[in-house]
């Protein structure tokens, strides 16, 4: 048994799948956008999943944070296969057990960075003291402090972009799963983008997915996934 | 789950995003409740008309009578004389009742009115001037010569009436009538003036004079008569004033009598004036109608240009029955603020349409309708239904119209966040 394994079978899995499918009926031929995909991502991981365009890496992460129904096979949270799960179950468990960070409009233009790093507390029924106290604590963290009242729209694509790790996990998930989360921001911009999630998965101990492009981005994480053609072509620890 | 406030804050905002359209919706929906206020003011305005003339002119709003003098109108069925009413005192009493403004004493009769060749057939009314004017604008509607003055033969008549003859005040004639004691009463009376109330039969057929006077033609007992007509404060109330124990005479042990409202002997008014009520519902119903499908439109263009927002928000974990709530909260508000923006632009509106009736007497001349002889003018009643009815309507608009967008958005997928 090689140590990895002896790793994975003693930790939590944060998500795991099952000869997981995905087929969007198309014209003329079906889609098969995910093709029997068995992935295991545990508590505490920074990962890290690459592949080419069109390689199912959005479509694999929607899957994991049940945005999306599988065609075929299982994906489980936290001891529920929530594939079949209702939509107002599959809704509490994203509120509960999973953050997302998308690659870009992520913040409601409504709402301030305060208001929209709480959103999930908010949800889940938390009182304006607690909400308040975490995001502030959160908000100097990870550099964001003297800016809880802005807008995004006042926001540098930078900074929206930290309010969305701030909301992705402020109310500790289970599992963040972020797509190309630095794929609109420059590279420095990006590099910081990863310093902030970095430290979030050491502080806080938060499990971290992110699908990239960007060979940079790829380095920093301690497993690396890659993705060809709906399938894993590789999966490595370091 | 205390989320509902982050839902209104969410809902109000967004409607300040594009403020115009929210202005211009808003401005629709002021407007559909300022058009449904007016046209129930109006209506109103025509129906109290139309009660107000069709009971001020001559049959007063509550008659009274003695038992058996309905539907015969026997003359010898009257109020008062050995029946032991004393009519004076009786009127007085009645004058005290709540909502009771006046009461005035009629006698009634029909006979022949001559003058030189011509001869109509007529009603003859006697009654007290003094008090007559309190109750009706029967003697108000005077349009030539003077009121008789009793004891001096004197007699008003219809303007009809006097064409047909061919009378002008200063005339003499004849007037016949079958008196009580069986002989046939006549006398010489003069004319003194002439009545106009646009009412076809009244003009045509009445002889108004003195109740003194018409006692002697009809050789009937000093102190009877065949009817007490009263004034009340609001015409609706007399219904329930004709209901009231204290419109007997002497008490409950007193001579029997018969109360009737107008709504009783002028069924078709009141029939007619409900009618117009069932009218408001329908002016409401279709004018918020049509608002419906143009708010509905423009919540569906704004929640569309937005749907990657509710994707988001559902994304992150949202019960779709929490973002279908927030297009209902954000159609109410609107519903507010127009109802708001409606009451401010409708209050001078219907001030104005109160205080300054529109005239129409370019268009007519006062027309009949359901027998009530209306004057020429659109006056704007104050009430309380107008406002109710159509800010209910306006605030129903905003929720039904809210349905569909709201089902339309909790059925975005969550996985639309980057759809484009
Ligand atoms: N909603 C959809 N309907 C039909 N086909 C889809 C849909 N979403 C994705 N696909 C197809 O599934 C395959 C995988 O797409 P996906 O977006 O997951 O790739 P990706 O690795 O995220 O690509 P990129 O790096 O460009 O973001 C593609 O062939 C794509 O065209
Ligand atoms: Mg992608």
């Amino acid at each position: 048994m090689s140590e990895d394994a002896v790793a994975s079978q003693n930790a939590v899995p944060a998500v795991r799948t099952v000869n997981l499918w995905k087929i969007y009926p198309q014209d003329p031929e079906p889609v098969e956008a995910i093709r029997g995909v068995n992935l295991q991502i545990d508590s505490g991981e920074f990962a890290a999943m690459a592949g080419p365009s069109g390689s199912g890496k959005t479509t694999l992460l929607n899957l994991l944070g049940g945005l999306t129904r599988p065609s075929r096979g299982e994906v489980w949270i936290g001891g529920v296969e929530i594939g079949a799960l209702a939509d107002k179950k599959l809704a509490r468990i994203r509120l509960e057990e999973i953050g997302f960070v998308f690659q870009a409009f992520n913040l409601l233009p409504v709402l301030s960075a305060m208001e929209n790093a709480e959103f999930p507390l908010l949800l889940q029924g938390e009182s304006v003291s607690v909400r308040r106290a975490k995001v502030r604590a959160l908000f100097d963290e990870i550099g964001l402090q003297g800016l809880e009242s802005r807008r995004p729209g006042k926001l540098s694509g930078g900074q929206q972009q930290r309010v969305a790790v701030a909301r992705a996990v402020i109310a500790d998930p289970a599992l963040v799963l972020a797509d190309e989360p630095t794929a609109n921001l420059d590279s420095a911009t990006g590099a910081a983008l990863l310093d902030v999630m970095e430290r979030l998965n050491q502080t806080r101990g938060t499990t971290f997915l992110f699908s990239t492009h960007d060979p940079r981005v790829m380095e920093r994480a301690r497993r690396l996934i890659r993705l060809v053609d709906g399938a894993i072509e590789s999966d490595q620890r370091r | 789950m205390n989320d509902r406030s982050l839902w209104w804050r969410i809902a109000w905002r967004n409607l300040w995003r594009n403020s115009r359209r929210t202005i211009i919706t808003a401005a629709a929906l002021a407007f559909g409740f300022l058009s449904c206020v007016v046209m129930i003011g109006i209506w109103y305005g025509v129906i109290d008309e139309m009660i107000e003339t069709g009971t001020n002119l001559v049959s007063g709003q509550v008659q009274i009578h003695a038992k058996d003098y309905l539907p015969e109108r026997s003359m010898h069925a009257t109020l008062g004389g050995q029946g032991g009413i004393e009519v004076g005192t009786y009127l007085d009493h009645l004058e005290t009742e709540p909502y009771v403004v006046a009461a005035a004493p009629r006698v009634y009769a029909g006979g022949l009115v001559s003058s030189g060749e011509h001869t109509v057939a007529g009603i003859f009314l006697g009654v007290e001037p003094e008090r007559e004017a309190r109750v009706t604008r029967l003697l108000a509607s005077l349009v030539e010569g003077r009121l008789p003055v009793p004891g001096r033969r004197e007699l008003i008549m219809g303007d009809e009436m006097a064409r047909t003859l061919d009378v002008r005040p200063g005339s003499e004639i004849v007037v016949v009538a079958p008196a009580a004691d069986g002989s046939m009463g006549n006398d010489l009376y003069r004319l003194t003036g002439v009545l106009h109330s646009g009412l076809p039969t009244l003009d045509g057929a009445y002889v108004v004079l003195p109740i003194l006077d018409l006692r002697q033609l009809l050789a009937m007992e000093e102190g009877r008569v065949h009817e007490v007509a009263l004034r009340v404060s609001d015409p609706w109330v007399a219904p329930a004033v004709a209901m009231g124990a204290g419109l007997m005479p002497q008490g409950p042990n007193g001579p029997p009598i018969q109360v009737r409202a107008w709504t009783d002997f002028r069924a078709e008014l009141a029939e007619y004036a409900r009618l117009a009520f069932a009218v408001n519902g329908i002016v409401v119903a279709i004018v918020f109608g049509m608002a419906i499908f143009g708010v509905a439109n423009t919540l569906l263009m704004s929640t569309f240009e937005r749907r990657r927002e509710f994707a988001l928000v559902r994304a992150l974990g949202t019960q779709p029955r929490s973002v279908a709530w927030t297009v209902v909260y954000e159609s109410l508000i609107l519903g507010v603020i127009a109802l708001a923006a409606g009451t401010l632009i409708t209050a001078p509106v219907m001030y104005w349409l109160h205080e300054y009736p529109i005239d129409l007497s370019r268009f007519t001349e006062g027309f009949t309708m359901a027998g009530s002889a209306m004057r020429p003018v659109l006056r704007a009643e104050y009430t309380l239904d107008g406002p109710v009815v159509s800010a209910i309507g306006l605030l129903i608009t905003s929720l039904l119209a809210a349905l569909y967008p709201a089902y339309r958005v909790s059925r975005i997928p969550p996985a639309d966040v980057l759809a484009d």
